[in-house]
């Protein structure tokens, strides 16, 4: 009740006029009329209706009420976060061994960043992600629907038609050999057309759109309940080129990372960002580090590089709070997104990976 | 310094007055400077609150007021894919060279910029007069009927080879002289000298698309202006360079997207020798690489390799030396060749073909960088008519190796 008033959300202007009107808490102005406000502040009848309900509301629930998000700042004990953390799903991504070292897959209610040299196929992972999120849950999957936010125009349907018909015809083998009657049931709506047309597709030119479209998004996705995945591709494109302010960038990309964070959680969805990499020149040595600076490697929970060792593609698990450093090969193929296919050479690439030693910069030594 | 302007055809610079906004509030933020969506959006909540002096709920609601008026529309996959198929304008050019139009799932494609790499000589110019061509033949010929910029910065374009390969590529359709003479008339040469004039002359395209009835653009090339001008020594250079080379990316996928026309463009290679900066940060892929890929043909046809080694002379850009075949497949130390300008330039192209040289006679064309297809390579010959496809299915590379 001692409340200071600065502390509500109320403009500046009101503010300033109750404290010089003798207002200084909550308590003062709790059994104020509005009119009797209004008269006396000297503001409309409407501020005063609209203040006192702001300070009302506030000290009734006495907790902060901020337009968007209504779960924030919950708590939880150790053992309630161990229980929802075992039932919070996964997204498989096909690679048996990316989903082992992620832990099961993708996992939702985190952001997952995917940096990588262009070609290695981050848009490729998002693409098949896209697809895999929709796999019914008697197969293993979420059952949900995924928002694609384009910032670079690589986004080829046609390739989205090769990957959900392979992973089709993928969910009929299973379903064949299992004959279960609720996986033939699952199959039923499990066809190109819906996979398509739960595919939500945002095309952003510059980072004006985007952030307009982050903040469009909680409406969006309390309309589309259904959406467990939103993904960025790639995040790091328009705001490479167009800004030259590099503390606005750096202030608008932690906003972004924050909005990211909190849809994660308050609507239990995957949040995938793709980067790129950039060149850095240290000691007279040219290195591959992800772009967009320093400060932004501490935005995402899970950190997975892409990259070319030798002929192989690889991937690493840089950072994630609960799965250990390892890197793992996959490969392309015409059905998308795939384990690599095991050789003496590739066994060995993978071990003298493993046992290197490694120093904290992502690039490939040589 | 070049001039960058500032408007490259988005939502973010609408005037906040179009919004909605009361012209009252639209006076209070213009004396703050704020007049557009983008300094709108990319102020923090308590600074529009100064600045708007609203509370907290109602800054919320104008903020999304805003979004609402510069957010992309939404599209389902699907409604993309129905979209494309009762369009009657194609998806792709078909580039008449059957067994690449079939691993790219058509031809060049629509939409996306698609870059074209090789050393001087190889055929870059004569796949963009080749397309140039193509793209002014009627639908039912493959082609889309419509007019080409051609953007020319090493005068390398002639219009006698044009009508040369027009006459030998399709001599049926071209049998009268007023056919040639139309075609002809079709492609829009601009010869541009400078990095400055070439970002001008993309910014002035919008309208010279729409009153032209333009299908296609082509770049030849990006490369030698950047490099003339940017020094890359020099330490701020690259940066500059990349800025530069972000802006031509944006603006030209922009058009390619709004209008659906492939955009072409010509990029040249460059050594890393050894000795200087050991760097893997040029090699995108091990396809960009060029004497990799020269690893996978001397597996297999490894009585070409005297050949190849014989013919590469020193010559500037473009320099291979013995020891790199050699040394292929350790790219440490080594000299290698790659596509120039860099890797953020090869983040912003969506497919990437590779020209290169295998003997005198015949080329190879390497599907670099494509979202539909894998690493394919196709022999080729430069004829008459144009590129001409030696055997008829393609070299696959597959991912592993031994």
């Amino acid at each position: 009740m001692q409340r200071d008033l600065a502390s509500f959300s109320l403009s500046p202007a009101i503010r300033v006029k109750l404290v010089s009107a003798g207002f200084q808490t909550a308590e003062d102005l709790m059994e104020v009329k509005p009119c009797e406000l209004s008269r006396e502040v000297g503001i409309s009848r409407e501020e005063a209706l609209e203040t006192l309900q702001i300070i009302r509301r506030d000290c009734l629930t006495h907790k902060p009420k901020y337009a968007g998000t209504s779960e924030s700042g919950k708590k939880y004990t150790a053992l309630e976060l161990l229980e929802q953390e075992h039932t919070q799903g996964f997204i498989i991504t096909f690679c048996s061994a990316l989903d082992n070292i992620l832990g099961g897959g993708i996992p939702l209610m985190k952001t997952t960043e995917i940096c990588g040299v262009p070609g290695v196929g981050k848009t490729q992972l998002c693409l098949q992600l896209a697809v895999d999120v929709q796999i019914p849950e008697c197969f293993g999957g979420v059952a949900g629907e995924a928002v694609f936010i384009d910032t670079e125009g690589s986004f080829m349907v046609d390739r989205v038609v090769d990957l959900a018909t392979a992973c089709i015809q993928h969910l009929h083998l299973i379903a064949g050999t299992d004959k279960e009657e609720e996986h033939q049931k699952a199959l039923e709506d499990f066809t190109l057309e819906n996979i398509l047309s739960h595919i939500y597709y945002f095309r952003c030119h510059d980072y004006t759109e985007l952030l307009a479209q982050v903040y469009l998004l909680p409406d969006f996705l309390s309309d589309h309940s259904k959406v467990r995945l939103v993904i960025i591709d790639s995040i790091a494109f328009p705001f490479r080129h167009d800004l030259d302010d590099l503390s606005l960038r750096t202030r608008l990309l932690n906003g972004l990372a924050q909005q990211m964070i909190s849809l994660a959680n308050n609507h239990r969805l995957a949040v995938i960002l793709t980067n790129q990499m950039t060149t850095k020149i240290d000691k007279n040595q040219a290195l591959l580090v992800p772009a967009l600076g320093e400060s932004w490697g501490h935005a995402a929970t899970i950190r997975l590089i892409f990259h070319w060792e030798q002929k192989q593609r690889c991937a690493v698990l840089y950072k994630s709070p609960s799965q250990k450093e390892s890197t793992i090969l996959f490969q392309i193929t015409p059905q998308g997104f795939r384990d690599a296919v095991a050789t003496a050479a590739s066994s060995q690439t993978i071990d003298s990976l493993n046992f290197r030693k490694r120093s904290r910069e992502p690039e490939e030594e040589s | 310094m070049p001039f960058f302007s500032a408007r490259s055809g988005n939502m973010g610079h609408k005037k906040l007055r179009r919004v909605g906004l009361s012209q009252e509030l639209c006076d209070r933020l213009s004396r703050y400077q704020i007049a557009t969506c983008q300094d709108f959006l990319s102020l923090s909540p308590l600074e529009l609150m100064k600045m708007t002096g609203l509370s907290y709920g109602g800054v919320q609601e104008l903020l999304r007021t805003i979004s609402r008026a510069c957010a992309p529309q939404m599209q389902t996959a699907y409604e993309i894919k129905t979209r494309r198929s009762a369009d009657f304008s194609p998806a792709f050019l078909s580039t008449t060279l059957s067994a690449l139009d079939e691993t790219l799932h058509g031809g060049v494609a629509c939409g996306s910029l698609t870059e074209i790499t090789g050393p001087p000589g190889c055929g870059k110019t004569q796949f963009c007069i080749m397309m140039s061509v193509l793209a002014t033949l009627p639908v039912n010929m493959g082609g889309l009927e419509g007019a080409v910029v051609y953007i020319d910065t090493e005068s390398a374009f002639t219009a006698k080879r044009l009508v040369e390969m027009a006459e030998s590529r399709f001599p049926r359709y071209f049998n009268t002289e007023e056919k040639l003479l139309l075609t002809s008339s079709k492609v829009h040469l601009y010869r541009e000298l400078t990095c400055d004039e070439v970002l001008q002359r993309i910014e002035s395209l919008e309208e010279e698309i729409i009153s032209k009835g333009v299908k296609l653009v082509i770049i030849d090339s990006i490369a030698s202006v950047v490099r003339k001008e940017f020094d890359m020594q020099l330490q701020g250079n690259i940066k500059e360079r990349n800025k530069f080379l972000a802006k031509e990316a944006s603006l030209l996928k922009y058009l390619a997207e709004e209008f659906s026309i492939p955009v072409i463009l010509t990029n040249q290679i460059t050594t890393h020798l050894s000795g200087a900066l050991p760097s893997q940060t040029d090699l995108v892929s091990p396809a960009d690489d060029l004497s990799l890929s020269e690893a996978i043909v001397m597996k297999n046809e490894p009585t070409l390799k005297r050949q190849a080694s014989s013919k590469m002379t020193v010559d500037g850009i473009g320099t291979r030396t013995r020891d790199n075949l050699s040394k292929a497949i350790g790219t440490s130390g080594s000299s290698c060749v790659v596509a120039a300008l860099g890797n953020t330039w090869s983040h912003s192209v969506n497919t990437r073909l590779i020209l290169r040289y295998l003997d005198s006679d015949r080329r190879q064309i390497l599907v670099g960088k494509s979202p539909l297809a894998p690493f394919t390579s196709f022999v080729y010959t430069i004829k008459e008519e144009g590129l001409v496809l030696q055997a008829n299915r393609g070299h696959r590379d597959t991912v592993t190796f031994v």
